[in-house]
């Protein structure tokens, strides 16, 4: 005690300070404000606060109405009064308190489709904002709701997209105070929505329970899912371990009378259901050799218990100290040793043990460098089994986890583009049949699938679905390799989960030509630009660096891509800035015209150098080009190759990827298969061999026998198998 | 001490230290602390010293184990609530068991500034003022408390305690641990032993307190006016029914001798109180003339019918029916109101067994207990049984000094040997063999030294059917060398033993300051309390802070404050010398543990409010000038700010 009062006379001391240093408005404008009576109470409450500001446009407001109340606000559309949207005051809807134990007096606005409009404190008591928090993290904190729809799961901590979650970033050092908060926001912004028509109201009918005289020990709860186990690791909290885990949790749901009994004995079971009133509901929690407690100490001045709380669907429970009552012990045989233990009663409405529900866990995540603690949510679903309630589990229609709905939803995009990569795939396959078709001089048959490809890949793939794989995946697939792996995360993007799956697939079987040379999209419009400039005239201002040069700077993209891989590890954040150096963002996803103008010159300045170059930034900088060019040295089927080939020039001459070397090896690296030397390959007026022994056979009057598998034409005298006859497949 | 010692203790030591009390004792155990002296042994030595210890009799099977660690770690609770009686403290004490930590004091009798019983209003009503609004009585000696029942155990809704000194019994409330009630009790002086019951002796439906038993020690004149004062035959000790609800006097009944201690039946049918002096003598040698003393048992359901049927006397004022209970108006058993079962003289303790059929008074004076069979005294109130001292099972010799008995559950008595300064640990049915003839049976189990002269005793949950045999507290009445000294007043030494095992194990010694008396040890399962209080519980509440403000009638002045951390909600107000100001303060903080204090300087006042409690004070203004009224328990941040200015205008 006498710590306490010391500290306060600190705090106390500390507070005059402030006040003697700075002015009173800036250092505290709310706090513990005077507000005016009527506020709370007269049907005008619009007269006593400042509603506009929360809800930007209205011009009148309504007077209070409906239960628990809330007022119209209205703007003026051509002279008519048209409903806008919707203001509360919290401390009409609820009285959670905060870290003070007093509510903070929040004015909520909010339009007709549910989305937070402006959030405004009337008043808090919370000391913490007067003596060492500044009051205006709090009004930032308010801003992150500002947009965001009421019906939304909306929670401090991380997003977690996969769960239709939206993260909020809490204050650190004010964790009571931010998750009262939220729970003041969602329950008021909920509560009037459902009033008006914007949410459904939620009724889950409460859950009866059979009669029985079994008691289940704890091997045997834990068996049927009675109690259910949460456990946090250190390393997912950024701590080291120390052998134990961060936090180790068993709970359940004790109004259900056999479980009830069976963790509480009879005694417990009826002392605590004596007092309970009607849909209240209790819940145990035990921790055993965790790292931290699960109550810590937010609820000591009357706020709320800052590291558990219970969500069912979209409605959220906390606890604050008077929902706590002791647990003794459990008496369940078998049960573990804990040194932490509560009851906590869920008082707020609507809850049903009859519906499934989450433990949430919010811990604090310290980042090592910076110390900075962000806020990470775990949570674990409780559902009490069809033997416990009676009439069994009721159907619970789950809302598809996100990435299904976006599957469902992108059915058609999804066909077309599957679509689009087995037609091309089934083309290359069928290379052999195409390039016979062709010759030097009409590609055609090869091209109509490559530029069609090109087409809409660019078109559709590119601009419209905006499914351009890019190196930040790949960089996110090691990572996920290395730590965690979560389908969800890769699911969320159909297009892209099967492109990359089609990549996969076709590098290790063709190498990565496939993908760069005929279905990327920045790829396929960087070309499509050199072949546009070729059509119409700019040809001569056409070049390829040189070969020696070329070799050189090949190189710079593996080094591109292994920068970016390094710094991924330090920060993905940097490593996803630094990933601009693919222009894919600036072209695709957010227009040439939309960002600032560094991106627009560097993405358009690659573009225009396309026009004179063939793909320079596929060349020299793609680091996603670097990535599965490294693979594609696996492939298993390559391009055919000629004995000749190692003396012959010719197709490495006209090789827009400078693919050939001096001794005709094509680099599968390289190579963006774009089938020109295989069309030469089978050419017999392009191809010199080729062209030689046609004309030999000319003039001998000789037949011309059809070209065979491996770019002959058919000998006329059987020979004896010999070296000369082996096709080469570089 | 290992079996051959006590082996030796037994067979040697104990013939040895009654050779002494028959010689010598007088001075000594005078000296020693008991308020009594002794004449001699008295009863036929027909036992020889008891079976050696160690030889556990097959009845008495040994617990599973020991109980768990007396050591909490850092946030661990307490298994049991220790509800301990403060002596001429007049307060109440709450321990924690095993651990026997103090957890809280509880006033009752006896003004306390902390909490401002005694200062405020309200507590000035349950305690009682003069005309001049002043307390009636501010000391007070409290000895026994006992908490109601249900179903045989504890229900977790009151203790009563009483207070020796002025008569007087208080009920505390187990949910806020908070004196609601004092009755005076009429006619009588040294009120001492006392009991709920656990059930209505007629009524099944009724299976939990309805009543509660208060035995008184003096024998005073009836009325005590003045007037026969010098004919000491003529002084009478009574016997008192309170309600447990309404905290009023039932009924009395006048008896032959004194009240000891009480105890009462499982089936509601019987309450008993062991008496001394039932001589009637008015010196501690009159005290210990006749050859026996007695436990008395009242028929409850006849001694009802019998106030109902007009069948009482009222003295002087008193309005309380007070029935005849005497051996000479008593003497048809068929009808009789009470039943004297004769017990070895100067008995000290009755206590009842959780198998709900024993009552066992023990000897105090004589080595021994003695076992009494509730269903042979019913029978005697039947009629069946012929002479009531045959309803005695057992009388068995345990040691020097036997005062009280405790139970484990498992058929197995701890009773305490002041002299001896022993625990013994005996099995009652092996007892009640021996009794019989069987002089094979062994019932002595162990023996322990406890420091020192053990008064009271009790073990976990030990009166009631749920006595489960892990711990058993032991209040000795000197500590002597057993704490660092602290001036001549030594705390007494609350020792607790382990007693999960067939041997008892010493664990612990834990100093109160003296001193009390006797105590319970309750299940913390039976006790529900409440965090906060409800607004509605007290019909001055001052529910919105827009009420405060200075309200003048006359020179009566009532103040209305609210206290909402860090602030009364008037910064000042002013009073007029001379004014009578009553002050109402109501804490709206509605946070467990979030109590404010409240003091104004010069005017010797101060209380708490708890979270939404209600108090008020009283008091004349009668010093100009400013006071500054604060809050005086730790609240908030800024406690050391909350504050408000008292200004008395000349």
């Amino acid at each position: 005690m006498k710590a306490l009062r010391l500290l306060s006379a600190i705090a106390g001391k500390l507070a005059l300070c402030a006040t003697l240093l700075q002015p009173a408005t800036t250092l505290a404008d709310t706090y513990e404000v005077k507000l005016p009576p009527e506020l709370a109470t007269s049907p005008r409450m619009c007269d006593y606060a400042p509603c506009k500001d929360v809800i930007p446009g209205a011009i009148a407001f309504s007077e209070r109405k409906g239960q628990p109340w809330y007022v119209e606000a209205y703007k003026d559309e051509a002279g008519q009064k048209k409903l806008l949207g919707y203001v509360m005051l919290s401390t009409d809807i609820t009285d959670i308190p905060a870290y003070s134990g007093k509510p903070v007096v929040t004015l909520i606005g909010m339009d007709t489709a549910g989305k937070f409009t402006g959030v405004k404190i009337l008043k808090h008591s919370e000391p913490i904002l007067l003596l060492g928090i500044p009051e205006s993290a709090l009004v930032k904190f308010n801003d992150q709701y500002l947009g965001k729809f009421v019906g939304d799961n909306i929670e401090i901590g991380k997003s977690r997209p996969e769960e239709n979650l939206i993260g909020l970033d809490a204050i650190t050092g004010a964790t009571v105070t931010v998750i009262a908060q939220n729970q003041v926001m969602m329950t008021s912004g909920s509560e009037v929505a459902k009033q008006v028509g914007i949410l459904k109201p939620v009724n889950r009918p409460q859950a009866r329970f059979p009669a029985s005289t079994a008691t289940p020990s704890w091997a045997e709860l834990v068996a049927d899912g009675s109690v259910q186990r949460l456990t946090v690791k250190p390393e997912e909290v950024g701590l080291k371990s120390d052998g134990r885990p961060y936090m180790d949790l068993w709970f359940g749901y004790l109004n259900q009378p056999t479980i009830g009994r069976a963790i509480l004995g009879k005694d417990g079971y009826e002392g605590l259901m004596g007092r309970l009133k009607e849909g209240e509901h209790a819940i145990f929690i035990i921790a055993n050799n965790s790292m931290d407690s699960f109550k810590g100490s937010g609820f000591v001045r009357g706020g709320l218990y800052d590291r558990v709380q219970v969500r069912q669907d979209k409605d959220g429970f906390t606890f604050r100290d008077l929902d706590y009552v002791n647990l003794w012990g459990i008496s369940a045989a078998g049960a573990p040793a804990f040194n932490e233990s509560a009851i906590f009663i869920i008082r707020g409405k609507g809850f049903s043990a009859a519906y499934p529900w989450k433990l949430v866990f919010l811990g604090n995540k310290i980042d090592k460098e910076t110390a900075a603690k962000t806020f990470a949510n775990f949570d674990k679903e409780y559902w009490l089994a069809d033997r416990y309630l009676e009439g069994g589990r009721p159907v619970v229609v789950k809302p598809d986890p996100t990435w299904l709905k976006v599957w469902k939803d992108k059915v058609v995009e999804i066909v077309a583009f599957t679509a689009l990569l087995l037609i091309i795939a089934a083309a290359y396959a069928s290379r052999d049949k195409l390039v016979r078709r062709a010759d030097r001089k009409n590609k055609w048959p090869v091209n109509v699938f490559k530029y069609t490809g090109w087409v809409i890949s660019i078109g559709f793939v590119g601009f419209y679905a905006m499914a351009q794989p890019s190196i930040t995946q790949v960089l996110t697939w090691f990572h996920s390799l290395l730590f965690q792996w979560k389908w969800e995360l890769f699911l969320s993007d159909p297009l892209i989960f099967i492109f990359w799956i089609f990549i996969i697939i076709t590098v290790f079987v063709w190498g990565r030509g496939l993908f760069c040379g005929w279905l990327c999209p920045f790829g396929s419009l960087s070309e499509l630009l050199y072949k546009i400039g070729q059509a119409v005239g700019l040809k001569r201002f056409q070049f390829h660096l040189p070969q020696a040069l070329h070799d050189k700077l090949k190189w710079v993209k593996y080094a591109v891509f292994f920068g970016l891989l390094a710094v991924s590890f330090f920060s993905m954040g940097l490593a996803e800035q630094l990933a601009e150096v693919e222009p894919f963002k600036t072209t695709f996803l957010v227009g040439l015209l939309n960002r600032s103008w560094p991106y627009t010159l560097f993405a358009g300045g690659l573009l225009g150098l396309s026009i004179f170059t063939e793909r320079p930034f596929c060349k020299y900088l793609c680091p996603l080009g670097a990535a599965l060019a490294m693979p594609t040295t696996f492939r298993w089927f390559g391009l055919r190759r000629k004995d000749e080939c190692t003396s012959c020039k010719a197709c490495a001459k006209g090789c827009g990827s400078l693919a050939i070397d001096t001794k005709g090896n094509i680099d599968q690296r390289e190579c963006m298969l774009c089938l020109d030397c295989m069309v030469l390959y089978y050419d017999d007026h392009a191809c010199p061999p080729l062209a030689q022994e046609r004309k030999r056979r000319t003039k001998a009057g000789q037949p011309l026998t059809p070209i065979n598998g491996k770019g002959y034409f058919i000998p006329i005298h059987p020979l004896p198998m010999d070296k000369n006859s082996k096709g080469v497949e570089a | 001490m290992n079996t051959q010692d006590i082996k030796q203790n037994d067979q040697d030591m104990v013939p040895g230290r009654r050779k002494f009390l028959n010689t010598a004792a007088l001075a000594g155990l005078t000296g020693a602390g008991l308020s009594v002296g002794l004449s001699s042994c008295k009863q036929e030595a027909t036992a020889p010293a008891a079976a050696s210890a160690g030889a556990a009799p097959a009845a008495a099977p040994a617990a599973a184990g020991h109980a768990s660690s007396v050591h909490l770690a850092p946030g661990q609770l307490d298994e049991y609530y220790g509800i301990w009686s403060g002596g001429h403290t007049g307060d109440m004490r709450i321990l924690g068991i095993p651990s026997g930590r103090e957890i809280t004091r509880v006033p009752v009798f006896n003004p306390d500034p902390l909490i401002g019983w005694g200062i405020t209003n309200e507590s000035k009503a349950i305690m009682g003022t003069k005309a001049d609004g002043s307390l009636r009585y501010t000391v007070a000696d409290t000895h026994h408390t006992h908490a109601s029942y249900k179903n045989g155990t504890y229900d977790g809704k009151y203790a009563w305690i009483n207070d020796k000194i002025n008569g007087r019994i208080a009920r505390v409330k187990l949910d806020t641990f908070e004196c609601d009630r004092i009755t005076e009790i009429p006619n009588i002086q040294g009120f001492h032993g006392i009991f709920p019951d656990k059930a209505d002796p007629v009524d099944p439906a009724i299976n939990y307190t309805t009543r509660v038993f208060a035995g008184a020690e003096f024998s005073i004149p009836l009325p005590n006016d003045g007037s026969h004062m010098d004919d000491t035959s003529k002084y009478r000790s009574l016997f008192t029914c309170l309600d447990a609800e309404t905290m009023a006097i039932r009924w009395q009944a006048l008896i032959d001798g004194n009240c000891d201690l009480v105890a009462s039946s499982f089936d509601g049918k019987l309450a008993a109180t062991n008496q001394y002096n039932t001589e009637m003598g008015a010196k501690y040698e009159d005290m210990m003339s006749a050859e026996k003393d007695a436990c008395t048992f009242f028929h409850i359901a006849r001694i009802e019918q019998a106030v109902k049927d007009g069948k009482f006397k009222t003295y002087g004022d008193s309005k309380v029916p007070v029935v005849d209970c005497t051996r000479e108006s008593n003497k048809d058993p068929k009808t009789a109101l009470a039943a004297y079962v004769p017990v070895p003289k100067n008995p000290h303790g009755v206590n009842a067994s959780p198998d709900k059929k024993y009552f066992i008074c023990s000897g105090k004076l004589s080595p021994t207990a003695t076992v009494i069979e509730l269903a042979k005294v019913l029978d005697y109130f039947e009629g069946k049984l012929e002479d009531i001292k045959t309803a005695v099972v057992a009388e068995v010799e345990l040691g020097l000094g036997p005062l009280h008995t405790a139970f484990d559950g498992r058929g197995n008595a701890f009773t305490t040997l002041f002299l001896d300064s022993q625990v013994v640990k005996w099995n009652v049915e092996a007892a009640i063999k021996f009794h019989a003839g069987d002089k094979n049976a062994k019932y002595i189990v162990d023996r322990l030294d406890v420091q020192y002269q053990p008064g009271h005793l009790n073990a976990s949950q030990s009166e009631t059917v749920e006595a489960d045999g892990k711990w058993l507290c032991v209040g000795c009445k000197f500590s002597k060398d057993r704490f660092l000294p602290v001036g001549p007043l030594h705390p007494e030494n609350e020792q607790l033993i382990d007693i999960s095992g067939e041997k008892m194990k010493l664990i612990a010694d834990h100093p109160v300051r003296p001193e009390p008396h006797d105590f319970i040890i309750v299940k913390r399962e039976h006790i529900k309390t409440r965090q906060v209080y409800n607004l509605d519980d007290f019909p001055n509440a001052i529910k919105d802070p827009k009420e405060s403000g200075v309200f003048r009638s006359g020179n009566k002045v009532t103040v209305k404050l609210v206290s909402q951390a860090p602030a009364f909600s008037l910064r000042e107000f002013t009073v007029k010398k001379g004014d009578e100001v009553t002050l109402i303060l109501t804490n709206l903080d509605k946070v467990e543990d979030l109590t404010h204090g409240f003091a104004i300087p010069k005017y010797n006042i101060n209380f708490i409010v708890n979270p939404l409690e209600t108090k008020s004070v009283t008091f004349k203004a009668d010093k100009p000038g400013v006071y500054w009224a604060y809050c005086t328990h730790f609240c908030h941040a800024l406690h050391l700010e909350m504050r408000t200015r008292m200004i008395v205008e000349k």
